[in-house]
């Protein structure tokens, strides 16, 4: 079909056309699926890795625009979109397709939830050693797409480091393979990495293998109250030099600290993971450390870390991510709390999360300004759409090579039109 | 290694030459230009067996110079080939199509190093172990280390993601890459990713990595560095057979103690490296395993009974520590002086790459073996187990009629034994131009289609490295390797 074409068609007849290429019982309600407020003309939950492709292709020939939506928790992460016209819904695609614990190797098809992988794996002593927000509700397809880390990243590999690799429906119609299943392989492109974080510009991630991890055999989390936030980005920056079996090493300002459910003062807080000797140590080592500041570290009572993290997922909020060296978190904290936001920020990765009710699109630019100063970014992860719309969520980076990838990939824009940047 | 096999093609008219020539002088000095025949042939291999002459070799010093050499090669229609030490395995800075190759050693200045924030600014051309000698004091080290770690490139680990014996924990280089700035076909210079990991934007950064030159031409690198464990264990597991040393393998992973480092060498290895370095091999060994555990000591400890019993429910002989930081080097003297002693003891070696999911290694194993004493061939194997990361090498003499031939052959064999196993033709070494044909036993034709997509997006001219990593391309030379592809090719995509 040709552009011409395209612009003759009624919208009745385009979703005809889709109707016609996708199997009638995998068509859903669209008033489940509006983002942003605006309810889709359609939406389907197809079963099958081919059926994407296919809802894709006829899409695409269609000039309909495809929004790929699994545990739907990141939908306001990206510029507002242009479109959104058939909502593609990745619940049917919910198999662990092969898992070989003696390997620590998984392959599952994406939409199936982290939670339910999880208890899988967990019946094996493993794990997915990631820790996304809001929770383990994500969809597989999702946490690929979006390419959020948590506490963890840093002391524990990205999603993308842990991805072997993957399938994905392109609107061409095809299903394009990258990777492998074993745990090390150079051969051709990392495609996978390409459409790990891409917000699903290019294709839509069907199926994704990995490497898992065995789960450690204890954890524990250790809290120390500080003075101020420079102190606790001392103490901070002296732990993650210290060697311990450490999972998460977080600093906190008195208003996160409060919302996590600790007290409402400057705090480190610390996940130990590993063998039990090594957390035993690992939390001898914190408690000295603590002592030499005349500080206690404590265990804390409730879950701060999950709280944290839905914190950082909370889609009715204005959460922004600076990411900032090592030495500038603590400072960074301090720069994100003072525009007014709940602030905390993990060691290891240099992610600062701030989390506010409202931002001005012109304090998300100072922020951006404060984190260049120190070779760092600002990127916006949930705010209403005329924030999105004011300030880019993502800031500098280079668009003309994506603007070229997505011409081969997908020219027509069928994909998540406008996330991105007009049109990508 | 496999004596050369020289590529041919039409010769370039005389006038364009001097031209391009000219051009490429006016970009990087012509002190820094070679294209005397005689200075050419340095320039016409890497570490495998294909050869083929550039028409211009150069040597810039900034990222400046290299945009300027990639427009003087548009201008003049020329394919341009950066190189680093010229230590690939795979073919991947070999000229085929002649042009310009872009040597990068010149720039070896490590920019900066950030101690406090774990990170390093470095140049392509500096060399991996000087890195780490500049790291170590500080505490720091650059987690990817290749056997060839003495004279390969930081470049070069970037364009291979390279791999090494510690890539099991680690992981591979694109793990230790932060930020890139990279000169792109057209000669824009771009930077991709930055100085904190998880930048905004489409994660081109970590689809360059691994692209073996084919998408851009990285002139510095930010690199994430790790700090040096607290407490290591180096053990040395012996084995009356490889059979046993590869349930070792298994039974370690399944326990759920994941060493940094993994490493078997067999008695053909054995054989070869402990007359000269010395490290403690006993020479009537079947097998032995390097391992490698690291962490605060009292997990370090626990870890390694662990990994102790293991070793013996699968049959070792005796389970020795490395006790001194001396004993330590010498194990993994011997270990990284492998690959060169076998040089030693044949006339010449083919060095392959693979990887199988680990729990197959003991079959896989059992089936390269027998199927190289099939074509009469002494099989020499030193790898990362714990990865499946296979290197078979094959022992030949190239005097012998047919024998190249031959290696080849089972060179290809070996490779489909891999796939078959649902595992891949390259685990570190890269596809180059040695693997391009087996590319097809593991990619469907739409995975490729979207490869190629990718590669055009890049490089609509396809002037970047042609004939490299994937399979076909316009006026590129078909060889042995396509014929092996062809001739073992059955249908069977694993992914």
């Amino acid at each position: 079909m040709t552009a011409t074409d395209d612009h003759l068609m009624t919208t009745d007849a385009r979703l005809a056309a889709l109707r016609h290429a996708v199997p009638s019982d995998t068509e859903r309600s669209p008033h489940a699926y509006s983002i942003d407020g605006v309810e889709p003309a359609v939406a389907f939950s197809p079963a099958h890795a081919q059926e994407i492709a296919a809802l894709l292709r006829a899409a695409d020939e269609a000039g309909l625009v495809v929004v790929p939506q699994g545990g739907r928790t990141a939908l306001n992460l990206g510029r507002p979109l242009e479109r959104h016209d058939v909502a593609l819904d990745t619940h049917g695609l919910a198999r662990i397709v092969e898992y070989v614990p003696d390997d620590l190797t998984l392959t599952v098809e994406a939409g199936i939830h982290l939670d339910a992988l999880q208890q899988t794996l967990g019946e094996h002593g493993q794990y997915l050693p990631i820790d996304p927000p809001p929770d383990d509700g994500v969809s597989i397809g999702g946490l690929l797409a979006t390419a959020r880390s948590g506490a963890w990243r840093g002391h524990l590999p990205a999603a993308r480091d842990l991805l072997l690799g993957a399938v994905v429906a392109l609107p061409s119609g095809e299903l394009a393979g990258s990777g492998g299943r074993v745990v090390k392989n150079v051969s051709g492109y990392d495609l996978h990495r390409l459409h790990t974080g891409a917000l699903g510009a290019f294709g839509v991630i069907v199926q994704a293998s990995f490497k898992v991890a065995p789960l450690p055999t204890a954890t524990r989390t250790l809290a120390v109250r500080a003075q101020t936030l420079a102190e606790a980005g001392v103490l901070a920056l002296r732990l993650w030099n210290a060697g311990l079996a450490v999972r998460a090493l977080s600093v906190l300002a008195p208003e996160a600290a409060e919302r996590a459910g600790l007290d409402g003062t400057p705090t480190v807080l610390v996940e130990l993971a590993g063998l039990d000797v090594a957390v035993d140590r690992s939390a001898e080592i914190v408690r000295e450390a603590a002592r030499a500041l005349s500080r206690s570290a404590e265990e804390p009572a409730g879950a701060p870390w999950e709280r944290l993290r839905r914190l950082h997922g909370d889609r009715a909020a204005t959460v922004v991510r600076l990411g900032v060296p090592a030495t500038a978190v603590a400072e960074a904290v301090e720069a994100v709390r003072a525009a007014g936001c709940r602030s905390w920020g993990h060691i290891a990765s240099g992610a600062v999360i701030g989390h506010a009710p409202h931002l001005d699109a012109a304090v998300v630019e100072r922020l951006r300004a404060f984190a260049a100063e120190r070779g760092g970014f600002v990127q916006v992860e949930a705010g209403s759409r005329a924030l999105r719309a004011a300030a880019d969520p993502f800031g500098p980076h280079e668009v003309d090579l994506v603007r070229l990838l997505k011409v081969r990939f997908d020219a027509r824009g069928t994909l998540n039109r406008g996330r991105w940047m007009e049109g990508v | 290694m496999l004596h050369s096999r020289h590529m041919t093609r039409p010769e370039m008219p005389t006038n364009a030459r001097a031209a391009a020539i000219e051009a490429l002088e006016r970009a990087v000095g012509a002190a820094h230009v070679l294209h005397a025949p005689e200075d050419l042939i340095v320039y016409e291999y890497d570490a495998t067996i294909d050869r083929a002459l550039p028409d211009a070799v150069v040597f810039p010093a900034t990222a400046e110079e290299v945009a300027a050499v990639v427009r003087a090669a548009n201008a003049h229609d020329l394919p341009v080939v950066p190189r680093g030490s010229g230590t690939g395995l795979s073919g991947g800075a070999v000229p085929v199509k002649g042009g310009v190759v872009v040597v990068l050693t010149r720039m070896n200045r490590i920019v900066e190093v950030d101690a406090a924030n774990r990170i390093a600014v470095v140049e392509p051309g500096v060399i991996n172990l000087a890195l780490q000698e500049t790291l170590a004091p500080l505490g720091l080290t650059w987690a990817p280390d290749p056997s060839s770690q003495r004279i390969c490139t930081i470049g070069g680990n970037v364009a291979n993601n390279s791999g090494g014996p510690h890539t099991l924990a680690h992981g591979s280089t694109v793990n230790h890459v932060l930020g890139l700035e990279v000169v792109l076909a057209d000669g824009r210079i771009v930077h991709l990713g930055g100085r904190v990991a998880d930048a905004p934007g489409v994660d081109l950064r970590g689809l360059v990595v691994g692209s073996e030159g084919t998408l851009g031409i990285v002139t510095q690198a930010t690199l994430r560095l790790v700090p040096t464990p607290r407490a290591v264990r180096t053990m040395l597991a012996i084995f009356d057979t490889i059979d046993a040393a590869c349930e070792a393998v298994s039974a370690i992973i399944r326990g759920g103690v994941i060493p940094v480092a993994l490493e078997m060498l067999d008695q053909e290895i054995i054989r070869a490296v402990e007359p000269r370095i010395h490290a403690g091999f006993p020479l009537d060994a079947g097998a032995v395993l390097l391992i490698e555990i690291e962490g605060l000591a009292e997990a370090v400890a626990v870890e390694a009974e662990a990994v102790i019993e293991a070793c013996r429910a699968s049959g070792a002989r005796e389970v020795r520590s490395a006790d001194t930081q001396s004993e330590r080097d010498r194990l993994w003297e011997g270990r990284k002086s492998g690959i060169g002693a076998i040089g030693a003891v044949t006339p010449a070696f083919y060095i392959l790459d693979g990887v199988v999911p680990r729990t197959l290694l003991p079959v896989v194993m059992r089936r390269i073996l027998a199927r190289s004493a099939e074509y009469g061939f002494r099989c020499a194997n030193i790898f990362h187990a714990g990865d499946g990361n296979l290197h078979p090498n094959i022992l030949f003499d190239p005097q012998e009629s047919g024998a190249i031939q031959r290696v080849l052959d089972l060179g290809g064999e070996i490779m489909r034994i891999c796939v078959d196993a649902g595992g891949s033709i390259t685990g570190e070494h890269g596809i180059g131009l040695e693997k391009r044909s087996y590319m097809e036993w593991i990619f469907t034709p739409a995975d490729l289609a979207a490869m190629a997509d990718v590669r055009s997006a890049f490089d609509d001219a396809g002037r970047f490295n042609p004939c490299k990593v994937l399979p076909g391309g316009h006026g590129c030379a078909t060889g042995h390797a396509d014929e092996v592809a062809r001739h073992l090719a059955t249908p069977g995509v694993y992914i």
